[in-house]
């Protein structure tokens, strides 16, 4: 009886899984075993991680693919042939031992898998411009190279970092760049001149253009233990030529190559040299996961390759100059040459624009916004919850403090430039706690002149806000002043919204799935557009004039469409003609609100961060349709 | 604006001022909200606190005497310290007053509990 009810039990919990997976990616179960299976209840939000499904799942039969889905506790496993799906089915289905937790997982069959853009990683064609020559050295250089280098004098600082040792330059991290007026006495060891020629006889043979300078001048020694990583970064452009060179030694890890949406793993195996040019060494980034297992393809599909130790060699030449590479987005030298030379917009005119654009449209619209704005996003709250007791924390452009009640074991205070913002959050916090023990603290400030303490808070957030900022200067000037207020070893968090809203496997995000009229084919994107410039043009001519002296005549995006430009102005619609009238003591009955945005391409973001002094990005990820970071103050 | 808040203001953003901090703070109107004692918070906050700026809380909402001038070392087995700490830092709410920059006398007023700390554009 109760076996019968327990089981009838799991097998409701199950269908709702399924109905739910329906929902999200559209593919159905299967009550007939098939090669696609889905663990129901474990995934990337679970903290489930793809080498540790792999490395389970191929104990029982051959794996040929594993979808992990972002921000779903849900994941898939495809087989080449049914018997070995079954295989796996009836070893893992039911049973603990899976997730650290130990919690026991549910398994299903479906008829299909997800729609995904990263099928076959393993199989495309690398970045224009990457080389890989496996077997580059033979043992015994390796051995000759590993001795020169001489990294036993290299201290054993924390077990959580990479260790580094530096010749001919150093390589300064605090700025992302080297000091060319100030050459180390250690120079690379001369042991290293038998790469050159080799290098360039290897790049000949295989028809490849080699480089037009001497040999390289810095040498960058990584010493990675297992399960420690690097962020994806891009070397900084203005620091050094094309191409770069890479030596593996000791041991083999997985480099993840990563730009806009695309991701590529490569193997890298010990005494292989990767030259990094082109597209790959600047609109790339590479970086490795901190991990101790890495998933690669083998001859029956896919399989787990446990790290070991590895010691890397970056070979680089010095730049000398500001860089000319044709890959802007990443490029430090054109983002300065573009807030330095570009006349455009002055920062008198940028916060004239922002104060009609932004801070008196939110103003207006603070209680529509607010009641359309009550769930924190999942991992701005994990990210909050991650801090002890006692921490203290500030949502600097807090809106209507949603974020301000996540962690009730740290101080959290929140600011904003709205004071109609502000207001709200003390409104919804008396909704919230009939209470009112636990009323916010707030008060009204500018994310570029936060009036508190340096050094003085654990975290910091700053959630859709330096999107509003209207020059590239502002933007850093902002980021700035979150660094400026972290204590050493403390952690910031930032959300923009991104120019790209399908990222991520070409899903569309929920803004640009919440396109109703489109979505049930009413229209096209195109009408959608020409309607809504029509009518905002005739109210732009009455709302806002006179029209700011100087200020560039921006586009005004079509909601829930994908952004043509970078900077542009998104309508706000009031719908109650009533609020609008309440607040605006504008004549205009007008009751759309144009938004200034300046929406980030990806990489935007981390070339920015590249710029800040003392800081460290930890983490850049895509959510909800924004590009994200986490970074760290170093700790000194 | 409850003080624990307070602690951690300044007017440094303004052109020409050095510190800052503490501000001179005016209390007008102000709430007693009871919340509940966490005895490792509160201890876990302290090093993030400036000392001098809590004395003057203090003095200004009229705790003079709950507050010793220096921090002991020992405050983690002081319970009463902290309880009292708790009472000044968490459940005093300031409703309506100022703030003022100790070096040029800019005041930054509270309103309905919120210190409006924005400057303008020639004050920074
Ligand atoms: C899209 S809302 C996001 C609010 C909140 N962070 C959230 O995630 O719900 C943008 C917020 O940034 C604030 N903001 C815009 N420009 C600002 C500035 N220069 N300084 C401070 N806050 C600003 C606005 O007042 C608004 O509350
Ligand atoms: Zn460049």
């Amino acid at each position: 009886m109760t076996k019968d009810y327990s089981s009838r039990k799991l097998e409701r919990k199950q269908r709702r899984c399924e109905a739910i997976i329906h929902t999200d990616v559209g593919i159905e179960s299967s009550e007939k075993p098939t090669c696609f299976l889905a663990i129901l209840n474990a995934g990337l939000s679970t903290g489930l991680t793809e080498e540790s499904v792999l490395s389970n799942a191929i104990q029982y039969a051959p794996v040929q693919q594993v979808i992990m889905l972002p921000n779903k506790s849900y994941c898939f496993l495809k087989c080449d042939n049914v018997n070995n799906a079954e295989r796996i089915y009836n070893h893992m289905h039911g049973r603990a031992g899976l997730e650290q937790r130990g919690g026991v997982v549910y398994l299903s069959y479906f008829k299909s898998l997800p729609i995904c853009k990263e099928e076959n990683i393993w199989t495309k064609p690398l970045p224009e411009g990457l080389v890989l020559l496996p077997d580059f050295l033979t043992e015994s250089e390796e051995n000759m190279l590993l001795k020169a280098i001489n990294i036993e004098d290299v201290e054993q600082s924390d077990l959580k970092h990479r260790r580094v040792k530096h010749f001919g330059y150093q390589f300064i991290y605090g700025e992302n760049n080297v000091d060319p007026t100030k050459p180390l006495n250690e120079k690379i060891p001369n042991e290293c001149d038998i790469l050159w020629p080799l290098l360039k006889t290897e790049m000949t043979k295989l028809g490849l253009p080699t480089w037009d300078w001497d040999v390289p001048d810095q040498l960058t020694v990584n010493i990675y233990e297992p399960g420690q990583g690097i962020p994806p970064h891009v070397d900084t452009h203005s620091a050094f030529l094309d191409p770069i060179f890479s030596l593996s030694l000791f041991g083999d890890v997985v480099m993840d190559f990563r730009r806009g949406s695309d991701r590529q793993p490569l193997k890298l195996l010990r005494r292989s040299m990767l030259v990094m040019s082109g597209a790959s060494r600047y609109d790339w980034t590479h970086g490795i996961t901190p991990r101790t297992l890495d998933v690669v393809p083998s001859e029956t599909g896919l399989t787990v390759m446990p790290r070991q130790k590895r010691i890397s060699l970056t070979f680089r030449r010095l730049r000398r100059g500001p860089c000319d590479c044709t890959f802007p987005t990443l490029c430090d030298s054109r983002i300065n040459a573009q807030s330095n030379l570009c006349p455009v917009i002055t920062d008198v005119i940028a916060a004239q624009l922002e104060e009609k654009n932004v801070h008196s449209v939110y103003d207006c619209i603070a209680p529509h916004f607010s009641e359309t704005r009550h769930t924190p996003w999942p991992r701005v709250a994990e990210f909050l919850r991650s801090f002890q007791t006692g921490s203290v924390l500030l949502d600097i452009g807090c809106g209507n403090g949603k974020y301000l009640q996540c962690n009730n074991n740290a101080l959290t205070i929140g600011c904003d430039r709205s004071s109609g913002l502000i207001n709200a959050c003390l409104e919804r916090a008396k909704i919230i706690s009939e209470t009112s023990t636990n009323l916010p603290n707030a008060f009204r400030c500018d994310c570029l002149h936060v009036p508190v303490r340096s050094q003085a808070v654990d975290g910091c957030i700053s959630i859709a806000v330096i999107h509003h900022l209207a020059t590239a200067e502002r933007r850093l000037a902002a980021i700035r002043e979150m660094a400026r207020l972290l204590r050493p070893g403390g952690r910031a968090l930032i959300y923009v919204w991104a120019k790209d809203q399908r990222a991520n496997d070409n899903k569309k995000s929920a803004y640009l799935l919440q396109n109703k009229a489109l979505n049930k084919n009413k229209t096209t994107v195109e009408q959608q557009r020409q309607c809504a410039a029509a009518e905002v043009q005739q109210q732009q001519t009455e709302q806002f004039e006179p029209l700011i002296p100087g200020a560039p005549q921006l586009p005004v995006h079509t909601n829930r469409t994908d952004f043509m430009q970078q900077d542009v102005l998104v309508p706000w619609k009031l719908k109650g003609a009533s609020v609008a009238n309440k607040d605006a003591n504008n004549s205009a009955p007008s009751s759309t609100y144009l938004r200034y945005y300046h929406v980030f391409e990806s990489g935007e973001l981390e070339a920015m961060l590249a710029q800040v002094p003392d800081v460290e990005l930890v983490q850049s990820y895509y959510d909800q349709g924004n590009h994200c970071v986490i970074f760290e103050r170093r700790q000194k | 604006m409850r003080l624990s808040t307070y602690n951690f203001l300044t007017s440094k953003a303004i052109k020409g001022v050095k510190v800052g901090f503490p501000l001179k703070l005016t209390i007008a109107k102000q709430d007693v909200v009871e919340s509940e004692f966490n005895p490792t918070f509160i201890e876990r906050l302290l090093p993030r606190l400036d000392w001098s700026g809590i004395r003057l809380a203090a003095e200004v909402a009229g705790l003079n005497d709950d507050i010793p001038a220096e921090l002991p070392a020992n405050v983690a087995e002081n319970e009463e310290l902290l309880k009292k700490l708790h009472h000044l830092l968490l459940e005093i709410d300031v409703l309506e007053g100022q703030l003022e920059c100790p070096e040029t006398g800019r005041v930054f007023p509270i309103t309905d509990g919120i210190p409006n700390m924005l400057l303008n554009e020639d004050e920074v």
